[in-house]
C-alpha cells in the first residue's frame, strides 16, 4: 500500500512539475518573470489543502479504481494481489443466482424510479403553490421546509416509531380504528421500500422546493403580464413561460435528486438492517467493504455504480439540454 | 329623470359585478389557505408527533393510541416530560455526545475556513508556475461525483491512523476539514475583492499570511459565515463516517461518539421507552433548528451558490 501510494504521488508530482516548467518557459518568452518569494509563499499556503486533498480525496478515488481489480482484504493490508476481473465475475454470479447483489439492484431501482418523480413533483408543486404574494405564505414555506432541517438519522428513527409494528404505533393505531389488524410495515417485502420512498420524499422535497422557488423568482414578471394581455390562460402561461424558464433549475434538481437517490443507504440501514427486501447498492457496498472487510470486491461494486450513475447523469444532461 | 335611472342601473350592475369578483376572490383565497394548511399538516405531523410523544410515559403513550391526543403533549402529567428529558440527559448522557458534536464541529469549521480559505486566496490572487494543474484538479473534483469512495477512504484512514483510542478523533476531523467546493466558493468570492486593498497593505509591510487573516477574511464575512454554517450542519448531522471510524465507548470512559452516532446506541438500550427515544430525537434536532433560524440569510446564500456547482 505504501509503495502504490508513493507511485501515485510520484506521477502527480511529475505532472505538476511538467506544468510548472512549461509555465516558467512561457513566462521567460513573454519577458514576464515570476516573483520567487511570491511563488514560495503561494506553495506554502497551498500546502495544507494540497496534502489533505491528496490523502483524503484523490487517493480514495484512485484507489477505488485500483482496488476493484484486486483481492484486497482489509485484515491483510500487505497482501494485495491483482486478480483481474474476478470481482466483476463474482458480482455477475451474484446477480445471476439472485443473490444479494440482485436484490440490491432491484431495491435501488424501485427506490429511484419512485422517489425521483415523487420528490421532484412535490417540490415543484409546492414551489408553484407558495410562489405568490399573499399574507402567510412565509409560514407555509417554513412548514414545508421543516423536515429538511432534521437529519436522516432522526428521520429514520422517527419514522421507525410512526411505522412501529406494535398496536400503539401511530399508523397502526389509526388503522385499528378502521378495524385493520396491526401490520409490520417495514418487514413487508413488497411495500417496505415504498415506505422508505415516502419518508425520504417527505424529508427531502422542501430543499428542492427552495431551489425551484429561486428559479421561479428569476423568471421576469413582465413575461407573464405580456402573456396575460395576449389572452394566455394560466395553463398556457405555465407551459410556455414557467417551463422554459425553469429548465436549467430542473436539470440541476433532477440530477442531484437522482444521484442522491442512487446512493440511498442510511434509511434501510437504520430502519430494517441488512434485509434482502430493503438492501440497496450503497448499503451492499458498505457491508461488503466495512463489515466483511472485502475492500476489493466492494470497490468493484462502487466502480460499477459510478459508471452507471455517471452515464445516466450524462444522458439526462443531454436529453434536457437538447430541447433548446 | 330617465338619465338618472340609467345611471343608477349602471352603478347597480357594476356593484353586482364587483361583489361577484370579490366573492370569487374570497372563495379562491379560502381554498388556497385550506389547501396550504392541509399540506402543512402533512409535513408537520411527524414532527408534532415526535414532540408530543417525548412528553409521555409509557402508559400515557399507550392510552393515547388511536386518538388525536397522540399529537398533543401530556398536560395532565408534566412530570413525565421532565422524567424523559432528565433520563436522556443524565442516565443516557446525551449532553456528552452533544458536547462532542459541538467540539468536532468547531474544529472542523476553523480548519475548513483556514485551510480552504488559504488555498482559495492563493488561487484567486497569486500567479505561480503550475497553477493550471491545481485549477484542473479543482474543476475535475467538482464535476466528478465521488461519494462512492468511502470504503477506500476508510482503508486509507485505517492504515494511516490505526483507529485505536483517541487518535481516531483525527479520522473524524481531518477528512471533513478539506472541501473542494468550499475552496471553489472562496476563490469566487476573493476574486471580487479589489487588488488595491492588498497592495496598500503590502506597501505597509504586511506579509501574505497577515493580509489573509487580518484583511481578506474580515472582508469576506458573508462567505465565511456561509461556509461555517454549512460545516456546522454537515458536522452535526454526520452519522455514517463517525460511526465507522470511532470505537465504542468503554465503560466509565468519556465517549467519543458524536450525537447522531450516539442515537443508535441509545435506541438499543434495554427497556428504553418510546417517550425517551422521542426526547433524545428532539434534543438532537433542536440545535440544528436554532442554526437554521439564526443563520437563515447565509443558508439562502449557500443555496444560491449550490447552483454554481453545475
Amino acid at each position: 500500500m505504501i509503495g502504490s501510494t508513493l507511485a501515485i504521488l510520484g506521477v502527480l508530482v511529475a505532472i505538476f512539475a511538467a506544468v510548472a516548467v512549461k509555465d516558467v518557459l512561457v513566462s521567460r518568452r513573454k519577458q514576464m518573470r515570476y516573483n520567487l518569494k511570491n511563488c514560495l509563499v503561494s506553495y506554502g499556503m497551498m500546502m495544507p489543502a494540497v496534502v489533505l486533498t491528496f490523502i483524503f480525496v484523490l487517493l480514495p478515488i484512485i484507489y477505488s479504481l485500483g482496488y476493484a481489480f484486486t483481492n484486497f482484504y482489509l485484515l491483510k493490508p500487505n497482501d494485495i494481489d491483482f486478480n483481474g476481473v474476478d470481482n466483476f465475475k463474482q458480482i455477475f454470479e451474484s446477480i445471476r443466482s439472485k443473490g444479494d447483489m440482485y436484490h440490491a439492484i432491484c431495491n435501488t431501482s424501485v427506490f429511484v424510479v419512485c422517489v425521483v418523480p415523487l420528490q421532484i413533483g412535490l417540490a415543484l408543486g409546492l414551489a408553484l403553490f407558495v410562489n405568490r404574494q399573499k399574507a402567510g405564505v412565509g409560514i407555509f414555506k417554513v412548514c414545508y421546509f421543516a423536515p429538511v432541517v432534521i437529519s436522516l438519522t432522526i428521520t429514520a428513527y422517527l419514522w421507525l416509531q410512526i411505522l412501529s409494528p406494535s398496536e400503539y404505533g401511530l399508523l397502526n393505531s389509526f388503522l385499528k380504528l378502521f378495524g385493520v389488524a396491526p401490520k409490520d410495515f417495514l418487514r413487508d417485502p413488497d411495500r417496505a421500500m415504498l415506505w422508505i420512498v415516502v419518508l425520504s420524499a417527505w424529508q427531502g422535497c422542501g430543499y428542492q422546493m427552495l431551489i425551484f422557488l429561486s428559479g421561479l423568482t428569476n423568471i421576469r414578471k413582465e413575461l407573464y403580464e405580456a402573456a396575460a394581455l395576449d389572452g394566455a390562460n394560466v395553463w398556457q402561461q405555465f407551459l410556455h413561460i414557467t417551463c422554459p424558464g425553469l429548465r436549467s433549475t430542473f436539470l440541476f434538481v433532477v440530477i442531484t435528486v437522482f444521484v442522491g437517490a442512487c446512493r440511498v443507504m442510511i434509511q434501510p440501514m437504520l430502519m430494517t438492517g441488512y434485509q434482502s427486501h430493503t438492501v440497496t447498492l450503497s448499503y451492499y457496498m458498505y457491508v461488503q467493504g466495512y463489515s466483511y472487510r472485502w475492500v476489493g470486491y466492494s470497490s468493484a461494486v462502487a466502480l460499477l455504480m459510478t459508471i452507471v450513475i455517471g452515464s445516466i447523469t450524462l444522458l439526462q444532461r443531454r436529453l434536457l439540454r437538447e430541447k433548446d | 329623470m330617465e338619465n338618472v335611472n340609467v345611471q343608477n342601473q349602471q352603478k347597480l350592475e357594476e356593484k353586482r359585478l364587483h361583489d361577484r369578483a370579490q366573492r370569487g376572490k374570497i372563495i379562491r383565497s379560502t381554498v388556497y389557505y385550506v389547501c396550504g394548511t392541509l399540506l402543512a399538516v402533512l409535513f408537520l405531523f411527524p414532527l408534532v408527533y415526535m414532540l408530543a410523544t417525548s412528553t409521555k410515559n409509557e402508559s400515557a403513550y399507550a392510552a393515547d393510541a388511536g386518538s388525536l391526543m397522540m399529537f398533543l403533549p401530556d398536560f395532565k402529567n408534566l412530570s413525565a416530560a421532565a422524567d424523559n428529558y432528565g433520563k436522556v440527559f443524565t442516565d443516557y448522557g446525551i449532553w456528552k455526545y452533544a458536547l462532542n458534536s459541538v467540539l468536532y464541529a468547531a474544529v472542523i469549521i476553523v480548519l475548513n475556513i483556514v485551510i480552504n480559505g488559504l488555498a482559495g486566496y492563493v488561487m484567486a490572487k497569486f500567479e505561480f508556475p503550475g497553477k493550471g494543474f491545481f485549477s484542473f484538479i479543482i474543476l475535475f473534483l467538482i464535476v466528478v461525483p465521488v461519494e462512492t469512495s468511502i470504503i477506500p477512504l476508510y482503508s486509507i484512514v485505517k492504515v494511516l491512523l490505526g483507529l485505536k483510542g483517541t487518535s481516531s478523533v483525527l479520522a473524524v476531523i481531518l477528512p471533513s476539514s478539506i472541501s473542494i467546493f468550499n475552496i471553489f466558493l472562496f476563490i469566487q468570492f476573493f476574486e471580487g475583492i479589489p487588488k488595491e486593498y492588498e497592495e496598500a497593505a503590502r506597501i505597509d509591510g504586511a506579509g501574505s499570511l497577515r493580509i489573509f487573516f487580518s484583511m481578506i477574511l474580515p472582508l469576506s464575512k458573508p462567505i465565511v459565515a456561509t461556509v461555517a454554517t454549512f460545516c456546522f450542519i454537515g458536522a452535526w448531522n454526520d452519522y455514517l463516517w463517525p460511526t465507522m471510524v470511532l470505537p465504542y465507548a468503554e465503560e466509565g470512559a468519556w465517549p467519543l461518539y458524536p450525537i447522531q452516532s450516539a442515537l443508535t446506541s441509545i435506541q438499543s438500550i434495554q427497556g428504553i421507552t418510546t417517550g425517551e427515544i422521542m426526547a433524545s430525537l428532539v434534543v438532537t434536532s433542536i440545535p440544528i433548528f436554532i442554526v437554521y433560524v439564526v443563520a437563515q440569510k447565509y443558508i439562502v446564500q449557500g443555496f444560491g451558490s449550490a447552483g454554481l456547482k453545475m
